[in-house]
């Protein structure tokens, strides 16, 4: 697996070269190695950096192809699913760093919901204990740690691997569950909890059963709450980076503060246009005031604190003006697609296509088969095995062409077309801005001002072009609002110097800044999903219901990330998930940190059997079965290492909610869902390879 | 400093699997500012003798003084506590994990009441950085993983952990065997910076050439049996090498070596 | 460590009275579950000299308990002895089960025909040496080729057909058929079923396991949220029944329910007229009508059905008959 791969090189960090650079460097006075690492090199060792990365792209790519799933009702819905399968994921993905796996972490989610309602069921008709619900939870969280004990123990005792034992153990659970219920109450249908009613079960009820139904609840104020929470603190946080990029000023020159002020007071003037005024002319008018003003305020505030770069010409590659180029008419395409397929249509590609798709995958199967046939001219003495294997590349492209088509409906065409276009294209801009900042900080000025007017232009051309009213209001605005980012980005980072060491009342202030703008942000998408306003109302959009289990899914998140992140047991499961034997050496108790571990995951595990006991008042005997390996996929998907030693909690939560995500797109965009095991299977795959290069690439560019 | 008590005094240790000898009449001392280094080919008793002085092992005959007392370890945890560290070719770190992490991997300082306790993060890297830079590195991000470090700074880390946890003996197990030439001349020089600092410091190699600089005191062990124990004026680099290879046997290897070359 | 050990051993006493203090009865759903294998002799008519056997996939679970007793009675009802053996699944079981009941002189023979293959070669020479053979719950495909008398069952198709005659009566026009299963070709064939009777759109899906209900309500939710055409949900079993009555109520939305099989809360739900129907296989009668069917082909040479299949389903359970269905769950025979 290329996680080991990875850990290995990890471990034999390679001696030679980099013993010569060491020394080189430290007989020069200082480590290449241990060089300053900018704020983004840093953010970029994270482990769940790809799986954030990962949860926007696919949740952008669901909102432009679905009608709820930008709505606090569809929000509502992929929180629902991620909550319980989060709970489990972040428990499981400690054990993972643990080094161990459950798998009767499933299973044992329906255990204990069947165990805590056998305990309260009446002892009238049907078996049951007809305990109270303050014997009974109590009871089963004992049970619960008890099953967590027993697997940790064993694992241990045993010295085998966990996957066996706990595969055991997922049978004994498995075969717990049908024999407990049929002995019981010879039912596979494990009901009611509610039966506890007048012990205990008002009380536990809404602890863990509550839901709000958020449709009556209206502010008036939420747009604005959500558009200054959102633009304030894009803001911050762009003032945050800069403060963490760039080098202070000695002295404080107070010539920018007229600009900055002159700009803040723009972009609010501008906002308060754009939201008194009607029509297209006005919004682009308004538009240009906010980011004629946001320009100036942030160039204000550079000149107020940092010092001016030392300048230099304007010097152009000879590459460069082909990925510049190369991106913007790539951009443009995209545009193109989007606007071309504009339709609310669910048919798939191969019908509208019509007798049009036979040469598109005779083309597509010739092309690559052209190409086997001339990359392996010189390589295969054997005619025969040649034919095969230019014939077999080119019936699988084929083939791979047509099955793409009959899975697309029109909409996932466009966006799939709009996405890849775009993507390519900012991505050649983004190559050629890092070509040209080697080449001199103007040049790369340039060219992010380029890609920024590529941007803007893709946003107004969508605007004029698109059918769709989610494209015409929304995308113009990201888009927009990106194109601004990306031009203050341009022209700032070309006026001032970069920071190459440490500034520690600048990283400070700069990380505090950042923290209160990803508040705000927060702040602003929370009120735009709780709230609801008239217009929303009488457009009638979906219902949207929020469960308690979101906020217990959020609670263990925090939890768990504070006990990795900071408490002495974190640092144990890093270090027996990463190198038992010298954890142990040097006197962490690995057998004991290890149960502990699995008691988590049992302890989860309870947790999620009563939010599901309480939720679906009756349990089915399968209830869990086979999730663990669902637990497992979110843990790595959200960048935790299957070997062990390294992983994070929040990442694994993020997995969670991809995954969730995933599960939900698909009836979401009304696609077959016959194709949705194909899709969480590709979501994996690129989830892991992104993470897997993302870690690398991080880890050898120190 | 010669004529203060040594730390440690070895006469004459020996050590028996059955009726295998392991080590035998193997004497030697190591004072404080001092580096003891002890060498030998692949099986010569080094790894025996690490683990009697880390108390792995016991001694079966001879004397084992530790600043003028005789002692005998039951355990490493026993060594550890009477100032004696043992730093092996594996390192005891988790590549995976971060600096101050590992430094600090099972001695956590901590703040809070317990059940909430949680790690004095601030402290910890502090402590960390402040230690490395005692040893001649500056690490400035405390939070990167051991295992982006060179083979030679994770070294300095290992030992500056055991120098922080009041090490009065350090014992380096092949510290330079998995490096190249210039990255072992990195740790050489942590070697030197140790004894510096008043350590006492037993350096098991293979390469003479690493430690007749850095040492003060040569033990050459071969087959289990001690072939010498000589201050730094006794002996010359090529001496050493002659004796440490079993002498003889490496002059007849050399002249079948000739006349393998030459009859080509 | 020694504190968690002794709470184990509690934990141990307590599961144990727990189970002590309950006492079993019946209930019955679909489905199938783990058991062991089993043979017993039921001895209804100690005076009858004619022995049945039915000998079929069981694995003593709620649904074929029930089919179980609806063969216990007809053997009292007319007098003859009944042999049930149960292969738990086991093809290879059930195929020795059949060659011993041949071997045995079996009088007939009832068999369910999960894996037709296995027990081909012994149900071929039972028809060979004259015993009358019927096939039930399962095998309505191979009964003919098999030689055996006549198929007790339902199929899935005609199942769906009934249900979607059901939908048309309710004025449904767009219905979301969800499925627990994404490759069980049995449940896509209650679909298809539905879609051949129903006037309007069907769209058959897999939505979730029924292992992970939160997922199963919330991916029909989103279908439901994404699509406001809809307004018939059916589910071919009866937890995504369920599930999608609470995404149905969750979003505020008035869906025409139906569902397949029988559990407490499925009957709940139609009592309180929150689903219209469910599908009802009646597998008492699976159980009952062959041996009745047995007994007077050996002794009077009577066959019903002329060849084709004899269905026990669907039988539908609506808020009309939901109440007596109830009683009637509890006793045992449906």
């Amino acid at each position: 697996m290329s996680e080991s791969a990875d850990t290995a090189d990890a471990e034999a960090v390679e001696p030679q070269s980099s013993a010569e650079k060491a020394l080189a460097a430290s007989a020069a006075g200082g480590d290449e190695r241990l060089a300053y690492r900018g704020v983004f090199q840093r953010l970029f060792v994270r482990p769940e950096i790809g799986a954030i990365v990962g949860a926007a792209a696919i949740w952008a790519f669901f909102w432009a192809v679905s009608r709820e799933f930008g709505t606090a009702g569809g929000a509502a819905s992929i929180l629902d699913v991620s909550a319980t399968l989060g709970i489990m994921a972040v428990a499981v993905s400690l054990l993972m760093i643990g080094g161990e796996f459950d798998l009767s972490s499933g299973a044992a989610t329906g255990t204990f919901a069947i165990i805590t309602i056998l305990l309260v069921k009446d002892v009238g008709d049907l078996g049951g204990a007809g305990l109270s619900l303050w014997v009974a939870i109590p009871l089963s969280l004992i049970i619960a740690l008890g099953l967590g004990w027993a697997n940790g123990t064993m694992v241990e005792r045993t010295a085998l691997p966990s996957f066996i034992v706990t595969l055991a153990t997922f049978f004994i659970l498995r075969g717990f569950k049908l024999g407990f219920s049929k002995l019981m109450i010879d039912n596979l249908t494990v009901g009611r909890i509610s039966e506890a009613e007048g012990r205990g079960y008002e009380f536990w009820e809404p602890i863990f059963a509550f839901v709000w139904v958020r449709n009556d609840h209206q502010l008036g104020i939420r747009d604005a709450l959500y558009t200054i929470g959102v633009v304030g603190g894009l803001a911050l946080v762009a003032f945050a980076l800069a403060e963490l990029s760039f080098v202070r000023r000695e002295k404080l020159n107070s010539g920018g503060v007229p600009v900055l002020a002159a700009g803040v007071v723009g972009v609010v003037a501008g906002i308060l246009f754009l939201h008194n005024s009607d029509g297209v002319g006005a919004n682009t008018v308004g538009a240009v005031i906010i980011a004629v003003a946001g320009l100036a305020a942030f160039v204000g505030f550079g000149l107020w604190r940092f010092t001016p770069q030392a300048a230099g010409g304007v010097h152009i590659k000879d590459s460069l003006p082909m990925y510049l180029g190369g991106g913007v008419v790539l951009v443009l395409l995209g545009a193109i697609c989007a606007v071309a397929f504009d339709v609310d249509s669910q048919e798939s590609v191969l019908d509208l296509l019509g007798f049009l798709r036979w040469p598109i995958i005779l083309a597509v199967g010739g092309g690559f088969a052209a190409r086997a046939y001339l990359r392996n001219d010189s390589g295969h003495t054997n005619t025969l095995q040649a034919v095969i294997n230019v014939a077999s590349i080119g019936i699988a492209t084929g083939f791979g062409a047509y099955a793409f088509m009959f899975m697309t409906t029109e909409q996932g065409l466009r966006s799939i077309l709009f996405a890849v276009f775009v993507l390519a294209g900012l991505g050649l801009l983004g190559l050629a801005a890092t070509q040209a900042g080697r080449a001199s900080p103007a040049t790369r000025g340039v060219v992010l001002a380029v890609t920024a007017i590529a941007l803007a232009g893709l946003a107004f051309f969508i605007r004029d072009q698109s059918a769709s009213e989610k494209f015409r209001s929304e995308l113009f605005g990201v888009l927009l609002a990106t194109a601004l980012v990306v031009l203050v980005w341009g022209v700032i980072s070309t006026m001032f110097e970069r920071r190459t060491s440490d500034h520690e009342a600048a990283d400070n202030l700069g990380s505090l800044v950042a923290k209160i703008g990803m508040g705000a942000i927060a702040v602003g998408m929370i009120a735009k999903m709780l709230f609801t306003t008239d217009d929303e109302l009488a457009a009638g959009v979906a219902r949207a219901q929020f469960r308690i289990s979101i906020l217990w899914f959020l609670g263990f998140t925090l939890f768990a990330t504070w006990l990795l992140g900071r408490t002495k047991f974190g640092s144990w499961i890093f270090a027996v998930g990463g190198n038992k034997q010298a954890a142990r050496q040097i006197g962490v108790p690995a057998a004991r940190t290890k149960t502990q571990l699995f008691m988590i995951v049992a302890v989860a595990a309870w947790l999620v059997g009563l939010l599901l006991a309480f939720r679906l008042d009756t349990v089915q005997s399968v209830a869990g079965n086979g999730l663990e390996f669902e637990y497992i996929i979110a843990a790595v998907v959200g960048g935790t290492l299957l070997t062990g030693g390294y992983g994070s909690a929040f990442g694994a939560s993020i997995g969670a909610i991809i995954m969730a995500m995933s599960k939900q797109g698909i009836p979401s965009a009304r696609w077959n869902s016959d194709w949705r095991f194909a899709f969480l299977g590709l979501i994996l795959l690129t989830a892991v390879i992104a993470n897997n290069f993302i870690r690398t690439k991080a880890e050898a560019s120190r | 400093m010669s004529d203060s008590t040594p730390l440690l005094e070895l006469e004459n240790i020996g050590k028996f699997y059955g009726n295998i000898i392991a080590l035998q009449g193997v004497t030697t001392e190591v004072r404080a500012g001092e580096v003891t280094c002890v060498l030998g080919d692949n099986g010569a008793g080094k790894s025996t003798f690490i683990k009697i002085l880390a108390g792995v092992h016991t001694h079966d005959e001879g004397v084992f003084k530790l600043e003028g007392e005789e002692v005998g370890f039951n355990s490493p945890r026993e060594a550890l506590d009477r100032g004696i560290a043992a730093v092996y070719q594996d390192l005891a770190m988790v590549p995976l994990m971060s600096v101050w992490r590992n430094f600090f991997l099972g001695a956590e300082p901590t703040k809070g009441v317990f059940p909430v306790r949680w790690v004095d993060k601030p402290l910890a890297k502090g402590i960390a950085k402040e230690e490395m830079a005692k040893m001649g590195i500056d690490i400035r991000d405390t939070e990167q993983p051991v295992g982006t470090l060179s083979g030679g700074e994770r070294q300095s880390v290992a030992i500056a952990r055991a120098v922080y946890y009041g090490a009065k003996v350090l014992i380096l197990d092949e510290p330079t065997s998995a490096l190249g030439v210039k990255q072992s001349g990195v740790v050489l020089r942590y070697i030197v910076e140790a004894a510096k600092r008043g350590l006492g410091v037993i350096f098991i190699t293979h390469n003479p050439a690493h430690a007749f600089p850095v040492g003060d005191r040569f033990l050459i062990l071969n087959r289990g049996q001690s072939m010498g124990n000589f201050a730094k004026d006794e002996i010359s680099q090529h001496e050493l090498t002659r004796l440490m290879a079993g002498g003889a046997e490496l002059e007849q290897l050399q002249h079948e070596l000739e006349a393998a070359i030459a009859s080509k | 460590m020694k504190k968690m050990r002794w709470l184990a051993v509690l934990l141990a006493l307590v599961m144990v009275a727990a189970a002590c203090g309950s006492d079993a009865a019946e209930e019955t759903t679909g489905g199938d579950t783990g058991g062991d294998d089993d043979t017993e002799e039921v001895d209804v008519a100690q005076s009858g000299d004619l022995t049945f056997y039915m000998i079929t996939h069981s694995d003593d679970g709620p649904f074929w308990s029930v089919l179980k007793r609806g063969a216990e009675a007809a053997a009292a009802d007319v007098g003859v002895e009944m042999v049930w053996q149960g292969s738990n699944n086991d093809a290879n079981v059930q195929a020795e089960f059949i060659d011993a009941a041949v071997a045995a002189g079996a009088d007939g023979i009832g068999a369910s025909l999960p894996n037709v293959d296995a027990v081909r070669p012994g149900l071929e020479a039972a028809v060979a040496a004259g015993i009358p053979v019927y096939t039930i719950n399962s095998g309505v495909n191979d009964y003919v080729d098999l030689g055996a008398t006549t198929h007790v069952g339902q199929t899935e198709i005609i199942a769906g057909e009934g249900s979607g005659l059901r939908f048309n009566d309710a004025g449904a026009t767009k219905i979301l058929c969800g499925r627990q299963e994404p490759d069980n070709g049995a449940l896509i064939e209650r679909c298809q079923g539905l879609a051949n009777t129903f006037n309007g759109e069907v769209i058959s899906e897999f939505m979730d396991l029924d292992a992970d209900q939160t997922a199963q309500e919330a991916a029909i939710n989103a279908a439901l949220a994404a699509d406001p055409d809809i307004d018939g949900f059916m589910g071919v079993g009866p937890v995504i029944t369920m599930s999608g009555l609470r995404a149905a109520d969750a979003l505020g939305r008035d869906l025409t329910i139906g569902g397949f099989d029988i559990t407490p809360e499925l009957l709940d739900a139609i009592e309180a007229g929150d689903v219209m129907f469910t599908v009802d296989q009646q597998q008492y009668l699976q159980g009952y009508i062959p041996i009745i069917l047995m007994y007077l082909e050996v002794t009077n040479s009577n066959t019903l059905g002329g060849g084709l299949p004899i269905l026990t389903g669907p039988g539908f359970v609506t808020g009309d008959n939901a109440s007596s269905v109830k009683a009637l769950v509890e006793a045992g025979t449906r």
